[in-house]
């Protein structure tokens, strides 16, 4: 199981680092494009190589149409897809501090605890995420400059989100576990002895 | 309770919800959903809210900016530069007293000017310079201070992604921010020299020397540096350019990094995987935080809090430089306890209201007025002004006293006290967020929670965490005597932003 799950926060990480590569590479030729672009209507290249100047900038070279859009669909969709990962493996920054002076017991009741709230927060981001997504289907809402609806992005991050929320129970019923049998299954730094 | 009452208890119960280790964006994203609906009598404001909110908060287009630079970050530890800056550094320094800790400070420096995160300096640098200053016999705990604070580098030399988070919160020029955190930042590096340098006079037994490099190598080492500072010039230089904003900026940094990293062959499949899962984990760390913080910040806004308490202060006529003496000391002490980022977005919201409440008389109104003045009479004596108007303006301006109505009518400009008013308030802004960014980073170098100082302790075994501490004093000392040379002198940070005089 556990591997299945880290399988799963993994994958999604990965295609959340694959999108962010992406959009790095569509930005970086955006601006290429939009300074080539100037460069091509400069007076410089207007005057000593006019017919030149002419050809590339009607062939396209230009800014990537949209690319700011893309970026925010894409980036919100990574930062979904990277939620599992960051829940798997125990990364959320807290204050240890405190913590470290209650008994095992104590902490591991703590953990079990938080990690249901954090379950119920997930499950509540995604349904209403998937709420938000509805109602972005009715309304019809499009994206400024490519026009494509906006629900298509919702639904994008959704997947990811559900997949969180996912992530989010199983980390719930293993710290739940931890704390019935005392056995600790995801370590993340505050058990030692 | 009114709102304002619930506002000002869910302050404690936030902490204490942290303080039993509640991670600390869930910890506010509670507080923040639970205070809603006691507000609004009802889960209709705070649900409705959470429609939209999650995905505005993550598709938001200048928190974009905060993945992109972390991955730059990963692959610019992944390129090889940190040995060759290293290896720069030290032709030029290590054969000083003291030298090859002071190459690894300037090594952090030019590392900081492609990475902005803390964390990852201090790890990536730790790598290269720990084996070097164990091999020229410099003592572990010195060794492993030195780095920790080195670290903080990379996030106070821009790029740096609390910046970003600051200038985002508090709606400031990102660009600016930047400028203004330059020459800080070298300050801070020239610092840490000094405090070496202070250190092995007073235990001269903590370091070894190392035979000098000749010249010629120096410069063969310096020049293999140039992919950082084309990266970093392009960086930097393009975002206050006004080439491309600063999202574009870090994609340009990722973009640059990556090509280093893949063209030096440490940019393999597996480091590549590894690159996305370590920025993976800390963008959604991050960004969690974001979205808590956002939700939190808007129950209290809603409850009044930030205003009643920029009100409450400014009728107790305190002077400002206290305010701000005491907020800077608010920091340090919860900067031991607490990370910068969860800091910054849990605290800027409340205190920065309150700045910019005070006023701190950086620039007075005669002299943004004469200066204009003085611009348009260089130019040349505008068509048609008396003789008699022209002597009265010269009067005004020697004398240092403001310029009437029809004085500035006649020279064409306009300098009132409107216009003051918003550049003073943009030059606090971005000088209040470069000093909390300061004291914020010491929190990363003194116990009990110092990050920077568990990363590099962990990497050398035979060193005693005391010892690290022991030395680190020297640093976070150092530290200090900064903010007051900076709180003292707004100059320094502020010299180098257009309008500043």
């Amino acid at each position: 199981m556990h591997k299945l799950m880290m399988g799963l926060a993994r994958v999604m990480a990965m295609i959340g680092g694959a999108i962010l590569t992406l959009l790095i590479i569509l930005t970086c030729l955006s601006i290429t494009g939009r300074l080539l672009n100037g460069f091509f209507h400069s007076d410089l290249m207007e005057g000593i190589a006019p017919g030149f100047s002419e050809w590339m900038i009607k062939i396209g070279v230009g800014p990537i149409n949209g690319d700011f859009e893309l970026v925010e669909a894409g980036v919100a969709f990574a930062i979904f897809a990277f939620l599992p990962l960051c829940q798997i493996t125990a990364g959320h920054a807290s204050v240890d501090i405190l913590a470290n002076s209650f008994s095992k017991h104590v902490n591991r009741f703590l953990r079990m605890v938080t990690e249901i709230a954090f379950a119920l927060v997930l499950i509540l981001i995604a349904v209403k995420l998937g709420d938000g997504m509805l109602s972005k289907i009715k309304n019809g809402e499009t994206s400024f400059l490519l026009e494509f609806p906006v629900w298509w992005a919702y639904a994008a991050s959704l997947v990811a989100a559900i997949v969180a929320a996912i992530v989010g129970i199983y980390m719930a019923v293993i710290r739940t576990l931890e704390f019935l049998t005392g056995r600790i299954r995801i370590w993340d730094g505050v058990e030692a002895e | 309770m009114t709102a304002l009452e619930i506002g000002i208890t869910s302050f404690p119960a936030l902490m204490v919800l942290i303080f039993l280790r509640v991670p600390i964006g869930l910890a506010m994203f509670i507080v923040g959903l639970v205070g809603l609906v006691i507000v609004t009598d009802g889960t209709q404001v705070a649900f409705g809210r959470l429609k939209s909110e999650t995905y505005s908060t993550f598709s938001s287009y200048s928190l974009t900016i905060v993945p992109m630079f972390l991955l730059m970050g990963h692959f610019a530890t992944l390129g090889g530069m940190s040995n060759a800056l290293f290896k720069a550094a030290e032709g030029f320094l290590g054969h000083r007293r003291g030298g090859v800790a002071m190459a690894s400070i300037g090594a952090c420096a030019g590392f900081g000017a492609i990475c902005g995160s803390s964390l990852a300096t201090a790890a990536t640098m730790g790598r290269v310079a720990l084996p070097e200053l164990k091999q020229y016999g410099y003592a572990g705990g010195f060794s492993t201070a030195t780095l920790a604070a080195g670290g903080t580098l990379g996030i106070l030399i821009p790029p740096s992604v609390v910046l970003v988070i600051y200038a985002i919160l508090t709606e400031q020029n990102i660009a600016k921010l930047f400028l203004a955190a330059f020459v800080p930042g070298l300050l801070a590096a020239l610092g840490y020299v000094i405090a070496i340098s202070i250190y092995v006079r007073l235990y001269p037994e903590s370091a070894g020397t190392r035979p000098a490099v000749p010249w010629g190598e120096r410069f063969a080492a310096l020049f293999r540096v140039w992919p950082v500072l084309l990266v970093f010039g392009a960086v930097v230089g393009g975002i206050y350019g006004g080439l491309f904003t600063p999202t574009e900026g870090a994609a340009v940094g990722a973009f640059g990094t990556g090509l280093i990293a893949w063209l030096n062959g440490g940019l393999d499949r597996a480091n590549l995987v590894d690159s996305f899962m370590v920025t993976a984990r800390s963008t959604a760390m991050i960004f969690f935080i974001v979205l808590g913080a956002g939700f939190y910040n808007g129950f209290l806004a809603l409850t009044q809090v930030p205003q009643e308490l920029a009100d409450f202060v400014v009728s107790q006529g305190w002077s400002p430089w206290m305010v701000l003496a005491m907020i800077l000391c608010f920091y340090l002490l919860f900067g031991c306890l607490m990370d910068s980022l969860s800091m910054i977005l849990l605290t800027i919201p409340i205190f920065f209201p309150v700045i910019s409440a005070m006023e701190f008389g950086f620039l007075s109104l005669a002299q943004m007025q004469a200066d204009a003045a003085m611009d348009v009479l260089n130019a040349g004596i505008p068509e048609g002004m008396g003789a008699e108007m022209l002597d009265s303006i010269r009067q005004s301006i020697a004398s240092g006293v403001e310029l009437t109505r029809e004085q500035m009518k006649e020279l064409g400009i306009r300098v009132t006290q409107g216009k003051l008013n918003r550049m003073e308030s943009e030059f606090v802004a971005i000088w209040f967020g470069i000093l909390v960014l300061i004291v914020v980073e010491v929190g990363l170098i003194t116990p009990p929670v110092g990050m920077n100082l568990f990363i590099i302790n962990a990497m050398d075994r035979k060193t005693r965490m005391v010892d690290t501490y022991k030395a680190v004093t020297f640093f976070v000392a150092s530290d200090l005597v900064r903010v007051v040379i900076l709180v003292l002198f707004p100059t320094i940070t502020l010299f180098l932003l257009p309008g500043w005089l």
